[in-house]
């Protein structure tokens, strides 16, 4: 399908942008984490990098290790900018939890939805509804990527 | 609007209500192959369900976009019990819904589509004015859907002007209806500009909880309901529990395959460039001109892809097992030519082995994703000792 593979070739594109930053790794597991990040990444910043979980995923990559900004700098071709962990909550979901009482709704999330906002990037922040609809989204880019990095490793 | 209403309902309950039916339905078909050519010629495929699919998710899509504005649109008096009733049928029908079957599901549906010719433009601009408080929502939902997004603004503003003629067109032509046909009770909200506009259905509470509880309980069906879609065997589990299960499982699955195709990658190459990849992968998808490679590599990836394509995506979970055991056998043939010691080529296929019999046998409980990266990171850390040595 046109529009799907366009999504893989965009993805693909994005993913050796960063993998040509070109660390010197020796042992397979840094070359493994370099690989992963890189995938990562890639498939955050593909579409439009603005849905939720994507900007979360950007946002941890780069908390955990700042050397990692330059990969996600580099992929993405522009600058982050520090606010994006700020503009996580959209004012509609915001509101939505002040409205109810973020406690009451805390209290009363049963354990499988705490498993997939584990899953799910930045599934902590999110309202019930918002959850799915990023795990929606989420699904599918997984898909591609798993596609993607599947079929490179079949040839190679 | 109300003034319509009777003519319709003489013409559909009198004897000569046959003539009368035929010709709504000659006008429900007219109006459904202009849609489907529409929606096929404007639009590309949607693009996250499978090539023999997408009509029928467009359609399916249709029916959503429909089923909002039904719910809260709030200018029509539909039949929200008949609209889930037919989501379900169509639903249930499977991934592999034929055209028949989806040309059957949409007149009932959009039979109102045929009755817009009896409305005014009041409740038109009123609709529109909703609409657009409503559209960034649904820009918001849908714009996964985006080849549909044209479409759909189009068709719920010629559902939104057909008023109650729905419940007796679609109960007239749909037999399998449930009783759900009783018609709503109206309860309103105050218009106001901010506000989703709810319709309470009979006997039900009408106080403003329970209200943005049915509102916040249908949106959540409705992306289970497409989540039912992506997930492979979700059609067999009904009930946001199970289903649930199902999804998280499927995460998990997905996102293991990343971390363990990324060791794979890591493994094959032992510089990070993938540029030769790149080109044969772009000879993958069907729209790129093919790239410059010798015959033999060229017969070799063809059998590569065949294999891949087969496996297809729906089959990602049942088949791990046997790529799997494919990828066994790859990385050990191709680390053989880059390490040149006999005997780490043995440890490693063991261990290799061992690792990939441990992931399989962790997909289906409720492991962390944490605990094989950790398994792994110690079976590297053991061979990266060995390497060294």
């Amino acid at each position: 399908m046109k529009a799907r593979s366009s999504l893989k070739q965009e993805f693909l594109e994005k993913w050796r942008k960063g993998l040509q930053i070109g660390r010197n790794d020796s042992t397979i597991l840094e070359r493994k984490d370099a690989i992963k990040l890189s995938a990562d990444v890639a498939i955050a910043a593909t579409r439009n990098a603005a849905t939720r979980w994507r900007r979360a995923l950007l946002c941890d990559v780069v908390s955990k290790n700042p050397t990692n900004k330059h990969v996600v700098e580099q992929i993405l071709g522009h600058k982050l900018k520090n606010t994006a962990a700020t503009t996580r909550l959209t004012t509609a979901c915001r509101r939505r939890i002040l409205r109810r009482g973020q406690n009451y709704r805390r209290r009363k999330r049963n354990k499988r939805s705490r498993a997939l906002r584990k899953l799910v990037p930045g599934g902590e922040e999110m309202d019930g509804v918002l959850l799915l609809q990023e795990t929606l989204d989420y699904i599918v880019s997984l898909r591609a990527q798993v596609d993607v990095m599947r079929r490179l490793a079949a040839i190679t | 609007m109300n003034t319509g209403l009777p003519e319709m309902l003489h013409c559909l309950n009198s004897s000569t209500s046959e003539n009368c039916e035929m010709s709504v339905l000659e006008r429900q078909r007219s109006r459904l192959k202009q849609q489907q050519q529409q929606l096929s010629q404007n639009h590309p495929p949607i693009p996250y369900f499978n090539g023999n699919d997408h009509l029928a998710y467009s359609g399916f899509h249709v029916d959503q976009a429909l089923s909002d504005l039904v719910l809260n649109g709030g200018a029509m008096k539909p039949d929200p019990g008949v609209e889930h009733h037919d989501f379900r049928r169509f639903m249930n029908s499977g991934s592999a819904t034929t055209d028949f079957q989806m040309s059957s599901a949409l007149p009932r549906t959009v039979s109102y589509t045929a009755a817009a010719s009896v409305n005014s433009a009041p409740g038109k601009e009123s609709c529109k004015k909703r609409k657009a408080d409503r559209s960034p929502k649904i820009a918001a939902e849908e714009k996964k859907m985006k080849g549909c997004a044209e479409e759909e603004s189009k068709i719920t503003e010629q559902n939104s002007n057909s008023k109650s003629t729905t419940t007796t067109i679609s109960t007239s032509a749909n037999k399998n209806s449930k009783g759900a046909s009783a018609n709503g009770k109206k309860a309103s909200d105050a218009p106001k500009a901010d506000y989703i506009h709810v319709r309470a259905r009979r006997g039900q509470a009408t106080d403003s909880h329970s209200l943005a509880e049915r509102v916040r309980r249908e949106k959540i069906s409705e992306r289970m309901k497409y989540l039912q879609d992506l997930v492979p065997g979700c059609n067999k589990v009904t009930g946001k529990a199970g289903m649930l299960d199902e999804i998280i499982n499927y995460v998990q699955s997905l996102q293991r395959q990343v971390e363990f195709l990324s060791m794979k990658l890591a493994a094959i190459n032992p510089r990070l460039d993938f540029d030769i990849e790149s080109y044969i992968l772009k000879e993958m998808f069907p729209a790129c001109p093919p790239a410059m490679e010798p015959d033999h590599s060229h017969l070799q990836f063809n059998t590569s892809v065949e294999e891949v394509s087969g496996s297809g995506l729906e089959m990602v979970v049942d088949p791990m097992d046997a790529t799997l055991r494919r990828t066994i056998s790859a990385p050990i043939t191709a680390q053989q030519s880059f390490l040149n010691s006999s005997s780490l080529n043995q440890i490693q296929q063991v261990t290799w082995e061992d690792e990939l019999r441990n992931l399989y046998s962790m997909e289906y409980q409720q492991g962390r994703s944490t605990f094989i990266s950790q398994q792994i990171t110690g079976f590297l850390e053991a061979n990266h000792v060995k390497l060294e040595m």
